[in-house]
């Protein structure tokens, strides 16, 4: 489903990441895991299609097709999901506006007739109810004044109410206490699908032990330099990053 | 063409229409005081930004026939006032008939009430000479109208439903047109006037407005403003407002860009304990032009003031805001708020916008703040990456920039006018990519 080769990016002529490759079948689970400045949002970002990133070597296919040939857009309504960590805010976008046009926009590209307002209503509670939102939520704006596991369980809901093919978690775990972290675990396991793949992104493995992981990657210096079993994320959960030779950039920046 | 820096006599000549002896006097004055008044060129503090766009040419001078025929159909259902080039078209009006509320034509009014009419004209800030440095073209009005309204409530008179009057310019050949409003509401009455400039043909044409507001003690006056004329309509309107103790007054406009288009709001606030609520939304697009200066005059002690005016420029347009705060000596206890946000959504677009505090109490509250951005990326990339168009993430975040103020208008007819003209805007501004 995924194919990525040789994948070089920075920003701001800063290198992020350095020939990452990765290979996502459909139906399959991957965590990928790394210390703070690894360069796992940078991939997430890439994937997605956000211009602040420059990709200046390697390829990656979605499908069959050329991802990095597509605008953002494009690659949403193929398919392409990302759950992103730091959700913006939109105050005078409702949720509700937002997500019909989102959704609409999706059956449009698959030729698709729109969704009518009650149908749409529907759903959309359904699924909010899936993630423990309150339906009233809708009619904010989009993120407005939402609380960061507020903020999570949008960014869940919305997979699935998009349904994706490759559904990309940035952190979606970071921020959350363990009642709403079993909610957002709950929604991303209803995801789990034999023609469906999802690609997990996070710093620690608590997420991996309520969401068990087909493969795990660590990530490091912009390369993948270990992949494994669920039973990766164990050892680095007792060893640290250390035991495979590289350090937590971020906290040894803090130190 | 002579290269005059001073107003063409030609605009010194009224059509004629039948008036009571006391606005004829008036008319008069105020035609014999601007035979000299020096057009505003860009040194003209207050037309700094529009001066390049005025053009009165003598062809200009004449006024527009008193009976034009128009198509003057409206859906609007209930009290409905129709003034086609400033003069008053009963056939095509629906009266109110409300106890305590009387609207007259000025060519009806009884030699009482066109005093009282003169009176409120002379008090109207739009007659008031222009501060040095200043030209004020308002000054017209009082010197062409040649028919108006005069609306007065009765103590204690609440209309419940809105008055609507539409300004109907028929541009079908050069000339102008000066519509002139008085509102007289007694005290504690309640009232909301909405004023809805529309225009046919395609002829450069002038509107001159006039609409003046005084609030007794305790009322509470909404006034609705949305401007649709076409593109070759001058327009150049001014409001005024004169408020007693605690009455409240609210002005909600929305106005869409032409080849010039200034509308100055003056409030004063006379009485203690009196408030006023002014929200503005502006789009402009093409080479557009839309001027919006505003003074709130805190003269009382205890007074509030609230004031939001968002811009949006497109293309090559241009908008300006100009929101003066003047609080007087005595004026203790003021609470004035002043913000206006812009969104610029192209490089070649212009907007100027520029707060004036003038404060001569000590013991005031007073912010303001004014911001001029663009659509914010991260904003269009969160929408984006859920498959929304490009066009369809710009109208929406351009749409929320303005929300805000149009779901504040208190009228379902001009909230709907207003998204259908704000919707064709977006059309043109955001082509599908």
């Amino acid at each position: 489903m995924l194919s990525i080769k040789n994948l070089h990016a920075c920003v701001e002529d800063k290198q992020i990441l350095n020939g990452l490759n990765l290979e996502i079948k459909a139906g399959e689970v991957h965590a990928i895991m790394g210390p703070n400045g690894s360069g796992k949002s940078t991939l997430s970002q890439v994937l997605a299609g956000n211009e602040a990133f420059d990709v200046t070597k390697g390829e990656v296919t979605f499908n069959g097709d050329n991802l990095l040939d597509l605008p953002t857009e494009e690659r949403a309504r193929e398919g392409l999901f990302l759950a992103f960590q730091y959700p913006v805010e939109i105050p005078g976008v409702s949720n509700l506006q937002f997500l019909r046009t989102s959704v609409n926009a999706m059956r449009k590209h698959h030729g698709i007739e729109d969704m009518n307002a009650a149908e749409f209503m529907k759903l959309a509670k359904a699924v909010s109810k899936q993630v423990d939102l309150d339906p009233a939520f809708l009619k904010r704006g989009v993120n407005e004044g939402f609380s960061g596991g507020e903020k999570k369980r949008n960014e869940v809901m919305q997979a699935l109410l998009l349904q994706p093919k490759l559904a990309i978690l940035d952190e979606t775990d970071s921020g959350l206490d363990i009642d709403a972290l079993k909610v957002v675990a709950d929604g991303v396991n209803a995801l789990r699908a034999p023609d469906r793949a999802i690609l997990m992104i996070t710093h620690y493995q608590r997420l991996l032990d309520h969401i068990v992981p087909d493969y795990v990657h660590v990530l490091s210096t912009g390369k993948i330099i270990k992949s494994g079993g669920p039973e990766l994320a164990l050892e680095l959960e007792a060893k640290g990053y250390g035991w495979l030779g590289i350090e937590d950039q971020a906290a040894a920046n803090h130190g | 063409m002579k290269s005059a820096s001073t107003l063409s006599s030609a605009f010194l000549h009224p059509a004629g229409q039948a008036l009571p002896a006391s606005l004829l006097a008036l008319r008069f004055d105020r035609a014999s005081a601007l035979a000299d008044l020096v057009l505003p060129s860009r040194k003209t503090e207050n037309w700094k930004y529009s001066a390049k766009h005025l053009k009165l040419t003598d062809d200009m001078a004449s006024t527009l026939p008193l009976d034009a025929s128009v198509e003057t159909a409206t859906d609007i259902s209930g009290y409905t006032i129709v003034l086609v080039n400033g003069v008053v078209r009963p056939q095509a009006s629906s009266y109110p008939t409300l106890e305590g509320l009387s609207v007259q034509r000025f060519s009806d009014l009884s030699e009482d009430d066109a005093t009282l009419a003169a009176d409120l004209m002379k008090k109207s800030i739009s007659d008031q000479p222009a501060k040095a440095g200043s030209v004020n073209l308002s000054l017209l009005n009082g010197a062409r109208f040649e028919d108006g309204l005069l609306i007065q409530l009765q103590p204690g008179t609440v209309v419940n439903q809105p008055l609507f009057v539409i300004h109907h310019t028929t541009a079908n050949h050069s000339g102008s047109a000066y519509p002139c409003i008085l509102v007289a509401a007694g005290n504690n009455s309640q009232l909301t006037l909405v004023e809805d400039y529309v225009s046919s043909g395609d002829s450069p044409v002038m509107v001159n407005t006039t609409t003046e507001f005084s609030l007794g003690d305790g009322a509470n006056v909404t006034s609705v403003r949305l401007n649709t004329e076409g593109q070759t309509v001058q327009h150049m309107g001014t409001t005024g407002v004169r408020q007693q103790r605690s009455s409240r007054f609210e002005s909600h406009s929305v106005g869409f860009g032409g080849t010039l288009r200034r509308h100055d709001l003056h409030v004063r606030l006379e009485g203690e304990g009196s408030e006023c609520k002014l929200n503005g939304v502006v789009v402009t697009q093409g080479t557009q032009h839309y001027d919006n200066h505003t003074t709130i005059e805190h003269v009382a002690a205890n007074c509030n003031s609230e004031e939001t005016y968002r811009n949006i420029a497109a293309d090559k347009s241009h908008a300006v805001f100009n929101g003066r705060i003047h609080i007087h000596q005595d004026a203790q206890k003021s609470n004035a708020n002043m913000s206006n946000k812009n969104l610029l959504l192209t490089n070649g677009a212009e907007i100027d916008t520029k707060p004036e505090l003038e404060i001569y109490a000590d013991d005031v509250l007073c912010a303001h703040g004014a911001t001029i951005g663009q659509l914010d990326k991260e904003s269009i990339f969160y929408l984006v990456s859920r498959g929304l168009s490009r066009r369809d993430a710009n109208v929406l975040l351009t749409m929320a920039f303005i929300n805000e103020l149009v779901d504040q208008i208190p009228v379902e007819q001009v909230r709907d006018a207003a998204h259908i003209g704000l919707n064709q805007f977006f059309d043109q501004a955001f082509q599908e990519g």
